[in-house]
């Protein structure tokens, strides 16, 4: 017996030999090494330079910094209720459907898995001011010129409708599943009650897609934190500086202007605002969220 | 009673058809000016049916570009990373859900916590780690990094405990040991669930676009959409077109993978959810 349980510890871990090592390799010493470079001045040519707290004192001054922050935030502000909110919207409609279900769902998910950068290249031909596709439906209906790619304003708009566009169906497909495993003798019960379906909605639906809600919410905030692709491709972080993003100045600062050690510093704040956002989804979780269905 | 219901359910159903067919009109956009005479991409009005067939657009853009060999990288990395990723999600999800061996709770959840790391906190320090590799600007530098993946471990995992004991009780008698097992047994049974992770590990690899930005700066080592890119940036507007017809070329492998795996990634995303 005894001999069985040591067999089964060295088997375990040759099982696991592949993938311990490249989690250490490529998650693990990642992570652990961009906290060491926080406290370093590096340009990957000249040793690695100690310099205490500069860097995270730099980050205080910052003022391209403080942009990029603001300007995450606005995306925050703008394509999480796009998301979160549309996405559920859409969802219950298409849940709603009786007809073509398969053929809607197929067609709003079909962008989410199509490359971003190919589409964004697209899309900023669609978006183009005197020879897109956009701008000459809206002269054919009287307007005039919108400059969707070049005023501080409107390029939120334009990333926003990209990004309706290319992401919804994400948001669009937990909703979709979450919808279709809600028991039907709710809905049963509230119909037999005389329910309307906009109580219904807000009565039965809600709290119980009150986990999905929650996960598509998290997931979404962490990942618009992130926003890089669509400010890239689609204004290059423009114009000026009124679409850069944390994800855009770390890009920036490490592999344009060469400051390894402050872009580092950058990247694992982002990685504790991350973080916390994830213990918060853990503690909110059992205090928000409706798991029982009796 | 009835027709009062009806009404409603029409007006629904006019109204995601009219949403599906505008989402749609990008692509048939693209589709449709990719045929067009370069010089006449930006012609007004725009079409969304082709109004001409210049099919030559295909063949130019290989022309403009090293583009197939660019097609041949993207292709190579992501067959690559599926493979490597494959053998070591599977290994692992199989120690984890079958193996009672100690400590593997602990581990489970370090590398559960792997998940939550953003990508972004990792490009620095793996750019760095990559460079004292040497690798930088080799296609080993974008692979390496994605042939981990703790989302694919989970999703193996959950599915490995579903199998039923009896199947691997039977082999033990039989005198098999752990890993003759895994191969014969517990691999050819998770079928689907490999099917689902090797389509997303693949799309993720094929779609892109930082990680390359980052890692590769020769012409002939990028991949597609880096590629088409650079393409984009240096051709100017009057070839629009031909960019176009690239931007076709490199959504048809997602759409092919779309239409044969929709149930592997309705899958996924039922998965997911009992991750929280």
């Amino acid at each position: 017996m005894k001999k069985k349980k040591m067999h089964d510890n060295i088997s375990g871990y040759l099982f696991l030999a592949p993938a311990l090592i490249s989690f250490f390799l490529f998650i693990g010493l990642p992570v652990g090494l961009s906290a060491v470079l926080s406290f370093f001045k590096y340009n990957l040519i000249n040793p690695a330079q100690f310099v205490g707290l500069d860097n995270i004192r730099h980050m205080f001054s910052d003022k391209g910094l403080l942009v990029a922050f603001g300007n995450t935030f606005k995306f925050l502000l703008i394509l999480c209720p796009i998301h979160c909110g549309l996405g559920l919207i859409l969802a219950f409609l298409v849940y709603k459907a009786t007809r073509f279900q398969f053929f809607f769902r197929t067609v709003i998910y079909f962008p989410s898995i199509v490359t971003t950068a190919s589409v964004a290249i697209a899309w900023g031909y669609i978006f183009s001011t005197d020879t897109g596709v956009i701008n000459y439906f809206v002269r054919l209906f009287g307007g005039s010129n919108i400059p969707w790619l070049t005023d501080r304003t409107m390029v939120y708009v334009t990333i926003a409708l990209f990004s309706f566009w290319k992401f919804i169906g994400t948001t669009f497909l937990y909703y979709f599943i979450g919808l279709q495993n809600i028991p039907n003798v709710y809905y049963e019960a509230a119909s037999i009650d005389g329910a309307s379906t906009v109580k219904t909605f807000f009565h039965i639906t809600l709290p119980l897609l009150s986990p999905t809600i929650f996960f598509v919410l998290i997931t979404n905030i962490v990942s618009v934190f992130q926003i890089f692709d669509e400010p890239y491709l689609l204004t290059n972080g423009g114009p000026g500086s009124s679409t850069k993003t944390i994800a855009f100045e770390i890009y920036q600062t490490a592999f344009q202007e060469m400051n390894i050690g402050y872009g580092a510093t950058i990247s694992f704040v982002l990685f504790l605002i991350i973080l916390a956002i994830t213990v918060i989804q853990y503690i909110g979780q059992n205090k928000w969220v409706v798991y029982d269905y009796e | 009673m009835k027709s009062r219901v009806k009404i409603p359910q029409m007006i629904l159903i006019i109204g995601l058809l009219l949403l599906c067919i505008l989402m749609l009109m990008p692509f048939a956009w693209i589709f449709s000016t990719s045929l067009r005479l370069p010089k006449e991409s930006f012609r007004l009005p725009p079409s969304f049916f082709p109004t001409s067939f210049h099919f030559e657009n295909y063949i130019a853009v290989f022309h403009a570009f090293p583009f197939a060999k660019v097609i041949f990288n993207s292709l190579k990395i992501a067959v690559t990373v599926v493979i490597a990723n494959l053998f070591i999600t599977t290994m692992a999800g199989y120690a984890f859900a079958r193996i009672p061996f100690k400590g593997r709770d602990v581990v489970f959840m370090i590398i559960l916590a792997g998940m939550m790391i953003p990508s972004q906190a990792k490009l620095i320090p793996t750019y760095i780690v990559m460079s004292k590799m040497g690798l930088v600007g080799t296609h080993m530098s974008l692979i390496l990094p994605s042939i981990i993946s703790p989302l694919n471990i989970f999703f193996v995992r959950q599915y490995m405990l579903t199998i039923p004991d009896s199947y691997e009780e039977a082999a033990y008698i039989d005198g098999a040991g752990r890993f003759r097992i895994y191969l014969r047994i517990f691999l050819p049974m998770s079928k689907s669930v490999i099917i689902m992770t090797s389509l997303l590990t693949f799309l993720a690899s094929w779609n892109d676009f930082l990680n390359p930005l980052i890692f590769l700066s020769k012409y002939d080592r990028m991949t597609l959409p880096l590629g088409l890119k650079v393409l984009s940036g240096a051709m100017g507007t009057g070839s629009v077109s031909v960019i176009l017809a690239g931007v076709m070329l490199s959504i048809i492998i997602p759409t092919v993978l779309y239409v044969f795996g929709q149930k592997y990634i309705l899958q996924s995303v039922v998965m997911s959810g009992l991750k929280s």
